[in-house]
């Protein structure tokens, strides 16, 4: 399966809405779930850094999509490799 | 010797094919895939990845599976699984589905004309737009019986008959006044075909214009057939589209719907893993799951609703749920008799769970 | 022998010589099993008076025949593969290759057969066919090529060398 976790951090404002809205970062930390980013050591999927989107985890990532449906600039997408940038 | 050989078309539908001693084609079909991965599953020679559903929710570039062109050998049990007929597989022309060795899913949903009433529920519940219901309605003029006359000399033409009628059955033919013509409209009319005769113009007018009287209010319905009171129509479910899911047998207010299901089973969700992503509502084929709201103010409903009257346990909510929330069970699949033991084994593979 | 059928410049068989000198050996083979030279022209598709030139030894060069005896005590895997690539058709292939050749087979399939008919395609003898979407195997008509066991999928077939139990079969 090729279709993988990509990010345009050109496109990226830092919203957070991609780490708030993903169910696997979620389950995993509460605080995400509730819109924070984490205070604790979790591992998630992805997070914001210096106001952009980087990928951490991505080996956790279940590609449902739920993050790139939340991006208001489709600057993170679920997408095959060889079609990517 | 033989070769297989696969294309995928713009529509990005594939088909693979060898000619030996015998010409095997298999066809997918992309827009009936589901992603519910029972192709992946049952495949005996790993041919077949599933892309995953989340993602093929937004036009992808790549078809929803991937098939080995070098490792499929065109045996036919991905077709003979796939609940969407998303699959097909034809030897020398003839599907699979119509020669005996092969096993055929049985499933089916059915309207009955004769208790059919037409009333459209099963047409705008079908999750796949599969039915189509087409209905004759009465002639109204032939379900009211009465008598109304306007007198013309009477009547004003104060407009508030045509403007108090709930069928718009009066008609005034409003004009401006001319010193020869010095009148507001030079005709009034009731349409028989549209009047109900609920006698609202009569009991309106100013100046009792109007004679009117409902005869089935005063005398009965002996002068309305019953026969002219009849909704005739027909009934037609798209065998390709429909999946089987039951929402038509279970909304029908006649029972005239009825829907045998291939694949018995159970769905069971783990509401503390759920995340309310709306991934698997999303994805479902047969509206099967969805987010309840609250019924009062401060409730706490289940996140996620999962309903197995409509469900027809293809998994496919399952596999794409990424914190593996939902568990889709199949105990039983209805087939034609399975004599090929390694068949019989591979159906078998497909019951249980994924976990 | 009379040495007139080298036709190309180098004095080499050409392919259609070296299955005349495989029809030779069939036909002695054939008339060594007392077949009457009208049966053998019928097997062998080859006119009746051809089959006499051959058995007494006319019209046939030796080269031919020399080459086709190498051909025939290939292992079957080369000597089948070889004589349908020289007569491209199966039922040609099965007719030269059981008459020449004294191996015999016992083909089994597993329930483990899928019934994906790669092995039917494969076959250079047409000794499979489908049912019930099992392979069933002609262990008559086997020539030993294993192409079918190595291109199963499913690894559902199994190929023993038996012993010639002496009765002439028919194919």
């Amino acid at each position: 399966m090729s279709i993988e976790l990509v990010t345009y951090p050109e496109l990226c404002h830092g919203c957070g809405n991609c780490v708030v809205t993903c169910p696997v970062n979620a389950l995993r930390s509460p605080e995400v779930a509730g819109g924070k980013g984490p205070t604790d050591e979790v591992d998630l999927i992805m997070e914001v850094e210096d106001g952009s989107i980087e990928l951490k985890r991505t080996e956790l990532c279940g590609k449902c999509g739920a993050c790139a449906r939340s991006c208001p600039v489709s600057a993170i997408r679920l997408e095959k490799l060889e079609d990517a940038k | 010797m033989m070769e297989t050989t696969e294309t995928i078309d713009q529509d990005k539908n594939i088909s693979v094919q060898r000619t030996g001693e015998e010409t095997r084609k298999l066809a997918f079909k992309n827009v009936l895939c589901t992603s519910c991965g029972l192709c992946e599953k049952i495949c005996p020679v790993t041919a077949i990845e599933v892309e995953p559903a989340g993602a093929t929710l937004e036009e992808q570039e790549a078809s929803k599976i991937d098939i080995k062109e070098d490792k499929c050998v065109l045996c036919g049990m991905c077709a003979c699984i796939c609940p969407y007929n998303a699959l097909e597989m034809e030897i020398d022309g003839k599907s699979v589905k119509d020669i005996e060795e092969y096993p055929k899913l049985l499933k089916s949903a059915e309207i009955s004309e004769d208790v059919c009433v037409y009333c459209k529920a099963c047409e705008t519940a079908c999750p796949r737009d599969a039915i189509v219901i087409a209905r004759d309605l009465p002639e109204r003029s032939k379900l009211v019986t009465g008598e109304i006359e306007i007198d013309k000399e009477t009547c004003i033409d104060c407009g508030i008959c045509e403007e108090l009628c709930p069928a718009d059955a009066i008609t005034m033919e409003h004009k401006e006044p001319t010193a020869d013509s010095p009148t507001v409209s030079s005709d009034i009319e009731v349409d028989k075909d549209k009047c109900v005769y609920c006698l609202i113009c009569k009991k309106a007018c100013p100046v009792d214009a109007i004679t009117a009287a409902c005869r089935q209010c005063s005398y009965g319905e002996y002068d309305l057939k019953a026969e002219d009171s009849e909704i005739t129509g027909s009934t037609f479910i798209d065998e390709d589209l429909c999946v089987d899911c039951g929402w038509c047998e279970e909304i029908c207010p006649v029972d005239a719907a009825k829907v045998e299901k291939a694949f018995e089973g159970t769905i069971t969700v783990d509401q503390e893993k759920c995340q309310g992503c709306e991934t698997c509502v999303m994805i479902c084929p047969c509206n099967a799951l969805s987010f309840p709201k609250s019924e009062e103010s401060g409730g706490k409903p289940e996140k996620l609703h999962a309903e197995e009257k409509y469900c027809i346990f293809c998994g496919a909510c399952e596999k794409a749920c990424p914190n593996e929330a939902i568990t889709v069970e199949r105990t039983g699949i209805k087939s034609t008799p399975i004599k090929s033991k390694s068949w019989k084994t591979a159906f078998e593979s497909v019951k249980g769970t994924s976990k | 022998m009379t040495d007139q059928s080298v036709t190309n410049t180098h004095g080499v068989p050409m392919p259609k010589h070296i299955i005349s000198g495989l029809k030779y050996l069939a036909a002695v083979e054939l008339r060594k099993n007392n077949f009457t030279q009208k049966e053998i022209a019928e097997k062998l598709e080859m006119d009746r008076s051809t089959v006499s030139h051959y058995l007494n030894g006319r019209n046939i060069s030796w080269h031919s025949i020399e080459i086709a005896e190498i051909i025939r005590n290939f292992c079957p895997r080369d000597f089948s593969t070889l004589t349908y690539a020289l007569l491209q058709d199966k039922k040609k292939t099965r007719t030269i290759v059981k008459i020449c050749s004294n191996k015999m087979f016992k083909c089994m399939v597993k329930n483990t057969c899928i019934g994906c008919g790669v092995c039917a395609d494969a076959c250079i003898t047409e000794a499979i066919v489908l049912d019930d979407l099992e392979a069933q195997i002609n262990s008559d008509w086997c020539c030993g090529c294993m192409i079918c066991m190595e291109i199963c999928p499913t690894k559902s077939i199994e190929i023993k060398e038996v012993e010639d139990d002496g009765d002439y079969r028919n194919y």
